[in-house]
């Protein structure tokens, strides 16, 4: 045997069967990132292959800016016209076009463990290659999330166009902005591979957990409304959450001119720091510091999921769900 | 063995005579089809009470942020009632898009849809089937929202007539069902692009429909959403009729017109599936397309 894999094999160590055991080695940060190269345009093509570009962009673009003109209207009708009614519906356009990528981060890293396991059978497959599954899952998150960027920008620029929302490109603050989208968007892969790992374990309505998941987020992350009209131990809750910090430093770098979501009259922030809104520095500390723990939280998580899920053949389990 | 006259209840000449069914035996099949079909639906939900936790805690979730918006913006109570109304309605749009229009492009997938064809019954049976099997759920989490938001965020309803509101609500299922009973037909014709379409059938359907404000301050889209959407003719009729008296003012046509659009809408809708099932099916075996799975 080890003359035909052309290598000698040492005396008491066993044979590999021909097998060049080099080969099941993942390599180094080339091999890593070929996998996550070769997982992003998998799914990507995944995503968008179905249909013409233009069809994807709309069904892509539909649903966040309808959310947000659900929002916007509902502004207009209480509010009016007036200053007040300007900056609430800035906020609700910026916190509706930052939601699509929570949705398609979470739920889409969820669901593509779920697609491949119950719907085309493939996760055995998937995951018995060379590749790292964790990177083969992040390459397919980061494509899902460039979905989701899609529905934002697009939303972003109606919001700015058409309803109102006050964009100056001279009072942007370019660095904390690109500082908040990347922890920002690392916190949504994040979780979006938590709810991955606890999919890997879960049966029935496992398609509903992620949805239930952002859902329960969105109710207090200070997407739509500030932080403060929540109850105070839901507004300490909040403040563990990197999304409530990536919200925040989003709003107040890109659009200084909206309320804060996080601070604010009767808030708890207010009631902690002193100050009624969080400075710039504050924000990425907060973000940073949410992030890094978030993440390796999920890496503790999603390594222990898989070893459950290996042990009792839950990798390539369908349920019919 | 079993003798040629197993599944008929008089002796017959050959096959073509043994499928030739009189009417009784027709709808007795197709009455089955519908207890067959709504009984996995309805098992379901003892086998896994999961479900509760995320069909009625997840709905709950998603109404309260909008409610919490109108507080946040000092709105009048009215409107935070329009939004616990629109929350438990969705229940019922969430089950037609997703349990009735998208079901047959899942049963595709799973391989089950030739079954479906190739049995001797109408694919209306099966969808009436699926529309009550998945209407306890739809009613329970409808209920839920509509008591526990009541509840907590103090809705105050002011109904002066609920034999109109009954009404009402019930026309708007069964349009609702008819138009899902349609969706299904297209869907089982589509592969990947049905699943998006169910994504495209929420949150813009949401916007157009009016579920967290009175559709009448879409001014035409609104009137155009009356004219041809159940669920944003259905809500708004409710609404009139369970706000009744209050400051709101309604731009729309009163309760008593709507329901004429309700009535003629289900009796197209319903009419409109039965032609597109037949067609679909028909243009589904033509081109292949029962068999095309993950696509």
């Amino acid at each position: 045997m080890s003359a035909e894999s052309g290598t000698a094999t040492a005396p008491g160590q066993r044979s590999s069967g021909g097998f060049d055991r080099s080969r099941a080695d993942r390599g180094g940060p080339a091999t890593t990132w070929r996998a996550f190269a070769t997982s992003a345009r998998l799914g990507w093509q995944m995503e968008a292959n179905w249909t013409d570009p233009l069809l994807f962009f709309i069904y892509s673009v539909a649903k966040p800016l309808a959310s947000a003109l659900i929002l916007v209207i509902m502004v207009q009708i209480v509010s009016g016209g007036g200053t007040g009614a300007a900056a609430a519906r800035a906020f609700v356009v910026i916190g509706s076009a930052l939601w699509a990528f929570v949705l398609a981060g979470v739920q889409g890293i969820a669901w593509s463990v779920l697609d491949d396991r119950e719907r085309y059978r493939m996760l055995k497959y998937l995951y018995v290659s060379p590749s790292d599954f964790l990177v083969v899952l992040v390459g397919r998150g980061v494509a899902r999330v460039a979905v989701g960027g899609m529905g934002a920008a697009i939303t972003l620029v109606v919001g700015v166009l058409f309803l109102g929302v006050s964009f100056d490109p001279g009072r942007v603050d370019w660095g904390m902005a690109v500082v908040v989208m990347i922890g920002g968007l690392a916190a949504v892969v994040a979780l979006g591979i938590l709810m991955a790992a606890v999919c890997l374990q879960t049966r029935q309505e496992s398609w509903s957990y992620p949805e239930a998941v952002a859902g329960a987020l969105f109710l207090v992350v200070g997407a739509v409304f500030p932080l403060s009209v929540l109850p105070l131990p839901v507004q300490g809750v909040s403040l563990l959450l990197p999304l409530t910090w990536w919200m925040a430093g989003f709003r107040q770098a890109v659009f200084p001119a909206t309320i804060s979501s996080v601070g604010g009259d009767g808030s708890l922030f207010q009631a902690l720091a002193g100050s009624a809104t969080p400075d710039a520095t504050t924000i990425v500390l907060a973000l940073l510091a949410t992030t890094v723990l978030v993440t390796l939280v999920t890496a503790v998580l999603f390594r222990f999921s898989e070893r459950r899920a290996k042990d009792r053949g839950l990798i390539d389990r369908t349920t019919g769900s | 063995m079993t003798g040629p006259n197993l599944y008929v209840h008089r002796r017959t000449s050959g096959p073509r005579a043994a499928a030739a069914w009189d009417r009784r035996q027709v709808l007795m099949n197709n009455l089955r089809t519908v207890l067959g079909r709504a009984f996995p639906r309805l098992i379901g939900l003892t086998r896994e009470p999961s479900w509760l936790l995320f069909e009625v805690g997840l709905p709950f979730l998603t109404t309260s942020a909008f409610v919490l918006v109108y507080r946040a913006l000092q709105a009048p109570s009215e409107y935070i009632g329009f939004v616990v109304v629109g929350g438990a309605m969705t229940a019922f749009w969430l089950n037609v898009i997703w349990m009735m229009a998208a079901q047959l492009y899942w049963e595709k997938d799973q391989g089950n849809l030739e079954l479906y064809f190739t049995a001797p019954m109408d694919m209306m049976a099966v969808l009436f089937g699926m529309a009550i099997g998945g209407m306890l759920a739809s009613c329970l989490r409808a209920a839920v929202v509509l008591v526990i938001g009541s509840v907590v965020y103090g809705v105050h309803f002011s109904v002066d007539q609920w034999l109109p509101l009954l009404a009402v609500f019930f026309l708007t299922l069964v349009a609702l069902y008819g138009l899902g009973m349609m969706l299904a037909s297209l869907f089982v014709l589509w592969g990947r692009e049905a699943f998006h379409m169910t994504q495209l059938l929420q949150e813009p359907m949401y916007f157009v429909s009016g579920l967290n404000f009175p559709v009448g301050q879409l001014g035409f889209l609104g009137a155009l959403a009356v004219a041809l959407l159940p669920l944003a003719v259905g809500l708004d009729a409710m609404r009139q009729l369970a706000f009744a008296g209050g400051p709101i003012v309604f731009t729309t046509p009163p309760p008593g017109v709507e329901v004429l659009i309700l009535v003629v809408m289900s009796v197209v809708f319903l009419g409109l599936a039965r032609f597109c099932l037949r067609t679909m099916e028909r243009l589904a075996r033509h081109e292949g397309r029962l068999t095309a799975r993950w696509r």
